[in-house]
């Protein structure tokens, strides 16, 4: 199980690829049976396909952390979009653990996250997470 | 797309809402777009083992709709420079969640508003809560 010990590792996530076309398909699932608003543009929350999976992919399949994946709820979200990320282009990701807490035999994972446009240092997403495993240390 | 008078924007007033049916089938199009298929989303006997009423919308397909809802409403993704929420109670397949939310404060200087947002489920449940949005204002 995560602890305080790991309060600083890093996740590095190069490269990611803003693919054009599965951002539609998740502009298509989020709408649902609505017409999609702006055919074509990156829905904000696609964070999750190029900014949160390939960096907190890393942290679940951590042995050293050890996340209960069974157990593990999303709790919060936060996501700052400085600037509008496009089809084509890459970005390079990374998340850091900044907190674990005790609370009530769960464990709340405290992570920020990043993605940065090298071409031009932009960065395109900051975010912070709060995830909990339930059946923490002791349960 | 029902964009307000950025220009005349004052604190108080009210997000358009948005109501959307969750059906299995959307949440199978998001696990597909997003590349998150864990059984508590798609598969209803699992689902139903863990103790839950049925399978689960991913709580970043609810956050995409709130996004879709505040960026309907502000005329463009593009104006949402932030959005954060709590993932309350689960959106199980089948419900509806119902996104409202109200101008809290309207920043001439940076050009922002920032809006309290919440979801609501057809069950009376509120899903999303401690839900904040900042949006660009054009001008």
């Amino acid at each position: 199980m995560p602890d305080q010990s790991h309060v600083g590792r890093r996740y590095s996530a190069p490269g990611q690829v803003i693919d054009g076309q599965r951002a539609a398909q998740m502009a298509a699932a989020i709408a649902g049976s609505d017409p999609v608003a702006e055919p074509g543009a990156v829905p904000p929350t696609f964070a999750a396909v190029y900014c949160l999976a390939p960096t907190l992919g890393q942290l679940f399949g951590d042995p050293e952390v050890g996340i209960n994946l069974a157990g593990l709820i999303h709790g919060e979200q936060t996501f700052e979009w400085p600037v509008p990320v496009r089809p084509g282009d890459v970005v390079d990701s990374t998340a850091e653990i900044v907190s674990v807490e005790e609370k009530r035999g769960m464990t709340f994972v405290g992570l920020t996250v990043e993605s940065i446009r090298p071409a031009d240092g932009a960065v395109v997403c900051r975010g912070r997470d709060l995830m909990i495993i339930r059946g923490g240390a002791g349960s | 797309m029902t964009a307000p008078a950025l220009s005349s924007l004052r604190a108080g007033e009210d997000l358009d809402p948005l109501t959307r049916t969750v059906d299995q089938a959307q949440i199978d199009a998001y696990a597909e777009a997003s590349g998150d298929f864990n059984p508590i989303h798609v598969n209803p006997d699992f689902a139903l083992a863990v103790g839950l009423p049925g399978t689960i919308a991913h709580g970043l397909l609810e956050m995409g709709i709130l996004a879709d809802a505040i960026s309907r409403w502000a005329g463009g993704s593009q104006t949402l420079q932030s959005l954060e929420c709590r993932f309350s109670k689960p959106l199980v397949a089948g419900d509806g969640i119902t996104c409202t939310g109200k101008v809290v404060a309207v920043d001439d200087g940076e050009k922002t508003a920032t809006l309290e947002v919440e979801a609501t489920s057809s069950r009376g449940e509120r899903v999303l809560t401690n839900g904040r949005a900042i949006v660009r204002l054009s001008q």
